[in-house]
């Protein structure tokens, strides 16, 4: 197939937009069950298969990739409302959406996760399109090693959040590292630190610990305030105007938008890195480059665009590995294959080969689910924001009640919904004691990720240490990581010598 | 005065390091029988939080030397007013969780609503009745029906597995 074609890519265009009726359905369950913490894209897809397998391939396909698509845009909803994010990829949204939200900008957020969102997860689909082999490599050349140093960008972002008091925010990201390497080691299968709670061998579930930590402590801090926004600033229903200036605003970060997402493209192919890496990552980045960086965790605009749109880039870029090579880089792009599977279509290389149509279809089908995404959900930018003036009264226990619902789901255990409560009570102190959530939740999350790829490179190096130092790539990320961590203060350092300097020449 | 005791250090920052410290012991200890490389994560990350948390409480009890301490009480769980209904709150969260197995989602989720949104001082009873109501059902027909999530069978579920 020739993607160099104007007339190929047109009809490619056409026919997603063809299935546009299965799209807005996918579109709208896709928004509700991400903004709900615990349903997932992959659960709902999972709970759906018996309605997928009854479609033909090409629509059950188009089905789930809009459904994915849009749950990793809700997701940043409630982020952005109530500081608690509907999937993990969206938890570094809450750091700036949320202070967004408490100075009465709700609205003007809201708009700045959906363009990102929309703009990137675009952006990320097409250059999927266009560069879909050279993608496909990228993922031979990160092995174990690369892994580890990308993760630790992750990480970096703890001392990032953590400014305000550096030892607490490390003490916080260090609980969430040991809390995430809780559960059976790698290699032996040992019970680590589990309490002897069978239901832990498979180390903290993250579902319940992000309702826990997010959900459940905000829940009961809100408890003394009448309403979210509290310091007389209000989220009232903006104008149509005033919705139109916050578009134009989000459309203004392009640069920002763009960057981003290519840097979630490109950990969204890696197998095991997944939205929250990305996030993560590409918050820590943002803050890094910006010319405000103290500006970060306050409320700046690019702390919602940098994490919303490496959010969505990730979407196309786990299918990448499916497509290109066979393997599914995401639990979403499992369940694909389990459907394309079902209906005796190849994967890998020999589907594009064989339907054409259908391969480069998935990826045109992302990239048409968000523009139509784009115009669902404008006008309700308008009107989310009011979410904010319900009464804390009714919302939190209804937020408890439906939360515990999310850290259910997953597994199915009732014990999930006790280690929320339990991450909840943690949170809430963390949240009063001055400690950062985010950071116990990065350490949760980056844990056992970490852990893996470093026991599984140690492994293969018969325990030599000088393994981390021994690819180019893992070298020149290395020395990435290092910059990334020495230059601010250097930076932070060379500002406060000037501005004394200028202070003293005024005084 | 007031600004004074701002200016203290507070019993309840060590909450957070204690647990952490005690934590991390209890992980190194489960380990202690394990081989290295299943100890190798416990024994990096203990002794980095330990080291960290020594730092801490140094820091502490050097501030608290200079400025005195209090418990912070107060600022931990609010009012006494407030606090009241938090911890009461934190009960019936955790009651809740404890009465599904039997209650299953929906009655639970209806009590569960009753008795929070009186705590949180919504009134008159009727609204409290018809709000928790049409949540719980809106909840039981969202999640269990339409989404078939797995939870335990109440009466109400039982009842209405009869219907439908």
């Amino acid at each position: 197939m020739d993607l160099t074609s104007i007339d190929t890519l047109s009809a490619l265009f056409l026919h997603a937009l063809g299935y546009w009726w299965i799209m807005i359905p996918a579109v709208l369950i896709g928004i509700v069950m991400g903004a709900i913490p615990g349903f997932a894209a992959h659960n709902t897809i999972i709970i759906l298969l018996p309605l997928t397998l009854a479609f033909d391939v090409e629509t059950a396909l188009v089905f789930m990739t809009a459904l994915y698509c849009a749950s990793h845009l809700g997701g940043g909803i409630p982020a952005i409302l109530l500081n608690i994010p509907g999937t993990g990829g969206a938890a570094a949204t809450t750091l700036d959406g949320y202070a967004m939200t408490k100075k009465g900008e709700a609205a003007k957020a809201l708009m700045l996760c959906f363009v990102a969102s929309v703009i990137g997860g675009l952006l990320s689909a097409v250059v999927t399109l266009f560069a879909l082999p050279v993608l496909a490599k990228a993922g031979y050349y990160i092995h174990s090693v690369e892994m580890v140093v990308i993760m630790l960008f992750g990480l970096a972002l703890i001392a990032a959040i953590a400014a305000d008091d550096m030892l607490k925010g490390l003490i916080a990201g260090g609980f969430g590292l040991l809390l995430g390497s809780m559960g059976a080691d790698h290699i032996y299968a040992a019970p680590r630190g589990t309490f002897g709670f069978l239901e832990l061998f498979d180390g903290v579930p993250l579902v319940p610990a992000l309702v826990g930590l997010f959900a459940v402590s905000e829940a009961i801090v809100m408890i003394e305030q009448r309403f979210v926004v509290t310091d007389g600033s209000t989220n009232k229903t903006v104008s149509w105007g005033e919705t139109l200036r916050n578009f134009a605003f989000a459309i203004s970060r392009w640069w920002q938008i763009t960057w981003t997402s290519l840097l979630g493209l490109l950990i969204g192919i890696l197998p095991g890195a997944g939205a929250s890496i990305a996030a993560f990552v590409a918050y820590q980045q943002s803050r890094l480059y910006s010319k405000n960086p103290e500006l970060y965790g306050k409320g700046h605009p690019d702390g919602v665009v940098a994490p919303e749109a490496a959010n969505n880039g990730v979407t196309t870029g786990t299918m990448v590995p499916l497509l290109a090579i066979g393997v599914p880089g995401g639990s979403t792009a499992a369940v694909m294959m389990i459907v394309l599977q079902y209906h005796g279509f190849p994967f890998g290389p020999r589907l594009f080969v064989e339907s054409p149509m259908l391969a480069y279809g998935v990826i045109v089908a992302m990239a048409v689910s968000y523009i139509l995404m784009l115009f669902m959900i404008f006008p309700m930018a308008r009107y989310m924001s009011r979410v904010t003036v319900v009464p804390t009264n009714y919302l939190v226990p209804i937020i408890v009640a439906f939360s515990l619902v999310g850290a259910f789901v997953p597994r199915g255990f009732i014990f999930d919904m006790g280690i929320a409560f339990a991450f909840g009570i943690l949170g809430y102190i963390a949240r009063k004691t001055g400690y950062h959530v985010a950071a116990i939740l990065i350490g949760i999350i980056l844990g056992p990720l970490i852990e893996r790829s470093f026991m599984l490179a140690m492994r293969i190096s018969n325990n030599d240490p000088m393994v981390m130092f021994s690819s180019n790539i893992g070298n020149v990320l290395w020395v990435c990581l290092i910059l990334t961590l020495a230059v601010p203060p250097l930076i932070e350092r060379r500002r406060k010598r000037a501005a004394a300097a200028s202070g003293a020449t005024a005084g | 005065m007031d600004g004074d005791s701002k200016e203290r250090v507070r019993l309840v920052d060590l909450i957070i390091p204690v647990s952490a410290v005690v934590y991390a012991i209890y992980y190194v200890v489960s380990v202690r029988d394990f081989p290295f490389q299943a100890q190798i994560t416990g024994l990096l990350l203990g002794s980095l939080l330990g080291l960290l948390c020594t730092v801490f409480f140094i820091r502490f009890v050097w501030q608290a030397r200079r400025s005195g301490i209090r418990i912070g009480w107060i600022d931990l769980i609010g009012e006494p007013s407030i606090g009241l209904k938090r911890l009461i709150f934190a009960g019936l969260i955790l009651l809740s969780i404890s009465a599904v197995p039997w209650g299953g989602f929906t009655l639970t989720t209806f009590v569960f609503l009753v008795a929070s949104f009186h705590l949180l001082g919504v009134r008159p009873l009727t609204r409290v009745l018809v709000t928790a109501a049409t949540a719980a059902i809106a909840g039981w027909l969202f999640f269990i029906v339409l989404l078939g999530a797995r939870f335990p069978r109440g009466p109400f579920e039982l009842l209405m597995s009869y219907w439908i």
